[in-house]
């Protein structure tokens, strides 16, 4: 979370002789101490089976073990590329993520500035407590809801549009509606306890700010565009391009609940193809192959993404 | 884990010590099955499938401990180290190198959740084995079941085996077809008319459909078009899905649209899972359905919970053009359980014979009814059984005889049906109903490499491929044309279609693992 001015108040210690430093790091010793769970934990969880990927050049057995594996180079990859729906389900995975940045992404700001605006503690604490407790609702049951709401016979959503004279509508049996309803599910689902966050950088700002402004005549509307945007920016960037960073990792089961042989030319993504076609025929290294692939593409993104917000905002994540 | 091998070489070096001491004292032991056990007590691990995450397993916290797992243990002279494992965690089992002494599985010696782990050689060939010491075993199972546990010509598993292939049947609500006045369907024209006059009469869902054909196939059937894995056929002397039958599959396409067309089918069945099919079931909504006929007592004391005039059987299902009907024939093996080539000789022969005691009369007495003067009670030879009434009641019988009854044709309990009406009612359903119908089919076991190298043209037992499953319910909600077929099955063909078939007809003229599903045995 480096940014420019912070840069440049940045200094590194510099100690005059060793012992100084042994004195300095044994003065924070509880601080380095308590590190390692979270040291352990990315190494563990995180960097070591980074190691694992090797088998996406293998043709991997689980007997045989990674050293007795034959190697098979990219044939994997090859394979992947050779696929005639691949690049469709490419195209779904980004067009997805994209719709999810758009839509998805900005609702949980507005959310957090409007809660921000309202003046009954009791009123805005209910609020915010119904709608983050969808984020606690595994996707099944989301899903499980949503399909219900939506049914042509029994769903809710329908009838209301029975009472306007218009034909039921089978929204999960016509490909044009797959991708809204999984963004939307999605907004449903985790916009509230999106503004935690946003409603907790929100009460960092100084009220100082919100006082000079009052005096000077600044409406609320205008209070919050010109002090409380400005001023959560940071975190929204920093936000920003942590999703860029899961851009692909759209999630499996969120999709995976709402496919059907109807819907699936468009909604079909890269994580249900590996779950079909790996995962289910247990071919270990073509599903890593695939997810090597992904990865790629996600470090590009973010990579990209890092750059230009460093250009236009001067806010970047390294 | 060097623990555990030191405790295992003393045991095999006390076995055999004992061996010896037998037979200096001039007894030799006998290596033939005798069904009396010698004092010796074969001890072994054994690893149990399950497809479910709850039930009787989950409740009790040592399972070698549990009083079904010890009784079972004194009746065949053995000391069980059980487990319980799910279906689709086995692949960690294999992966974490943790392998008990016998390994169950759901499926046969190349099913996926096996791992690879026949063909890598963790298991060790029966043959010898079998012929020795499981002599019973041997002559009950069909020769189908051990096809089906064989790999290269070598037998590896010891199968829970079905004598009648023809699992599944049509069920119908008696009483609304009586309000029809109509006779039960016999050709697929009966079945559409009874279906429209119970549409007539308010019934939500005259046939219960479900996503992907799944236990919704009564037509495809009656068409002998089932789009599944061991449902291959030779159709000018290629080995072809069946599917390929152009003109058979389209007529039973066009029957699917006219039931969607006249909302003869729930018009949102694209989406309907089998938590809404099994609730509209039993919620009384559905007039015809087709599921497993053991089934049968659940969809009974389900509908009358509803409607209590209600009344539940199994018919006949409706005949095609050809005469044909039913749905496809099971895999001949529900499971089957493997000896890990580590065992030692002694004990690997304990338990051939414990599973072979499995095919007994004391056995299938045990297995069905229990401990006699503790869950039954014998009156002038009549069983008085006492039966499960509570859920937690009806998951031990389950266990007892679900789970730890390896080996046995798995068709129906018959010793257990026999004592009450529904139970009846089933074994006449499979005796007259379901032994007359079903479809065979060339079934591929290792499955076809072919399968692995284009998931989406590979079949599941009860699922047809991706692309033709996809294709198929288009053309039944009216968005691509029935006539289309033919350009269906050219692009199967050519997005790896070709492929399958040559391996099919290759293996097929070969004689490598080909099971094929036929009546009888």
């Amino acid at each position: 979370m480096a940014s420019k001015w912070e840069a440049a108040e940045h200094v590194p210690f510099q100690f005059a002789t060793a012992r100084q430093k042994r004195a300095f790091i044994r003065k924070h010793a509880l601080l380095y101490i308590i590190s390692i769970p979270g040291v352990l934990f990315f190494l563990v969880f995180k960097y070591i089976p980074l190691a694992g990927s090797v088998i996406a050049f293998q043709n991997y057995n689980i007997f045989r073990g990674i050293s007795g594996s034959p190697w098979v180079g990219l044939e994997h990859f090859q394979r992947m590329f050779a696929y005639t729906e691949f690049i469709g389900i490419l195209k779904n995975t980004l067009l997805i993520g994209l719709y999810d940045l758009l839509f998805a992404f900005p609702v949980p700001i507005l959310l957090a500035l409007l809660l921000n605006e309202l003046r009954v503690a009791i009123f805005k604490r209910i609020i915010q407590t119904v709608i983050y407790m969808p984020h606690f609702l595994s996707w099944v049951i989301v899903g499980g809801i949503i399909v219900g709401l939506l049914s042509p016979t029994s769903g809710f959503v329908n009838h209301m549009l029975k009472m306007f004279g218009i034909e039921p509508i089978y929204f999960l049996g016509e490909k044009s509606y797959i991708r809204s309803i999984l963004v939307g599910a999605g907004v449903w689902r985790d916009s509230g306890w999106g503004t935690i966050i946003y409603l907790a950088a929100i009460a960092g700002i100084n009220p100082d700010l919100y006082e000079a402004a009052q005096i000077d005549g600044a409406s609320r509307l205008r209070q919050t565009f010109s002090i409380t945007v400005p001023l959560i920016l940071p975190t929204i960037t920093i936000l920003f391009l942590l999703h860029i960073g899961n851009f692909l990792d759209f999630g499996f089961e969120r999709v995976y609940v709402f496919l059907n042989p109807l819907n699936s030319e468009n909604g079909e993504i890269i994580d249900t193809y590996v779950y079909r076609a790996g995962l289910v025929d247990r071919q270990y290294s073509y599903t890593t192959a695939v997810g090597l692939f992904k990865s790629l593409v996600g470090l590009a993104l973010i990579m990209i993404g890092n750059a230009l917000s460093r250009r236009t905002t001067g806010e970047s994540l390294y | 884990m060097k623990k555990k091998t030191m405790w295992l070489v003393a045991a095999a070096l006390t076995a055999g010590s004992a061996l010896t001491g037998c037979s200096g004292s001039g007894q030799p032991a006998s290596p033939s099955a005798g069904t009396n056990t010698p004092a010796q007590k074969t001890k072994f691990s054994i690893s149990y499938p399950t497809t479910v995450s709850t039930g009787y397993h989950t409740r009790i916290p040592d399972l070698s401990k549990d009083k079904w797992v010890l009784k079972l243990g004194e009746l065949t002279n053995t000391e069980l180290d059980v487990r319980v494992t799910e279906d689709a965690k086995m692949n960690l089992m294999f992966a974490g190198g943790d392998i008990p002494d016998v390994v169950g599985v759901i499926g046969t010696a190349t099913t996926k959740s096996l791992s690879g782990s026949v063909e890598s050689g963790v298991f060790m060939p029966l043959d010898d084995l079998l012929k020795q010491y499981a002599p019973n075993l041997m002559k009950q199972v069909p020769k189908a079941a051990w096809d089906a546990v064989s790999y290269k010509g070598k037998i590896y598993g010891i199968p829970e085996y079905l004598s009648n292939p023809s699992r599944r049947a049509t069920f119908i609500r008696t009483d609304q077809l009586e309000k029809t006045g109509l006779p039960a369907p016999k050709t697929v024209d009966e079945f559409l008319n009874v279906l429209r006059a119970m549409k007539k009469n308010g019934v939500e869902n005259p046939y219960q459909m479900r996503e992907n054909f799944k236990y919704a196939d009564v037509i495809f059937g009656a068409f002998d078009v089932l789009p599944y894995k061991d449902q291959f056929e030779v159709q000018n002397g290629q080995v072809v899905p069946k599917f390929f039958d152009v003109e058979n599959t389209q007529k039973a396409l066009q029957v699917y649209k006219t039931m969607y067309d006249e909302g003869l089918i729930p018009k949102d069945f694209a989406t309907i899972s089998s938590t809404d099919y099994t609730k509209n079931i039993n919620g009384g909504k559905a007039g015809i359905w087709s599921a497993n006929a053991t089934g049968l007592p659940g969809y009974r004391t389900g509908n009358t919970q509803v409607t209590p005039s209600a009344k539940v059987d199994i018919i006949p299902s409706p005949k095609g053009p050809d005469g044909k009907a039913g749905y496809f024939y099971y895999t001949p093996v529900v499971r089957s359980f493997y000896i890990n080539a580590k065992t030692k000789p002694e004990t690997a022969a304990g338990i051939l014979k414990f599973f072979d005691w499995m095919t007994t009369e004391q056995a299938e007495k045990f297995f069905s009814l229990g401990i006699e003067g503790e869950t039954y009670t014998m009156e002038n030879g009549k069983i008085n059984y006492k039966f499960p009434k509570t859920q937690e009641d009806n998951e031990e019988e389950g266990f007892r005889s679900g789970t730890l009854w390896a080996t046995h044709d798995a068709t129906y309990n018959k010793l257990r049906l026999q004592l009450d009406d529904t139970g009846r009612d089933t074994l006449k359903a499979f005796d007259t109903v379901l032994a007359k119908e079903g479809l065979s089919g060339i079934g591929f076991y290792p499955d076809l490499s072919s399968f692995v190298k284009f998931p989406d043209l590979a079949a599941q037992q009860d699922v047809g491929p991706k692309l033709i499953i996809d294709h198929m319910i288009k053309m039944v909600y009216g968005k691509e044309p029935i006539s289309d077929w033919p350009k269906v099955i050219e692009e199967y063909k050519s997005k790896g279609g070709n492929e399958i078939i040559k391996e099919a007809t290759d293996r097929y003229n070969k004689k490598d693992g080909v099971i094929e599903l036929t009546v009888g045995k």
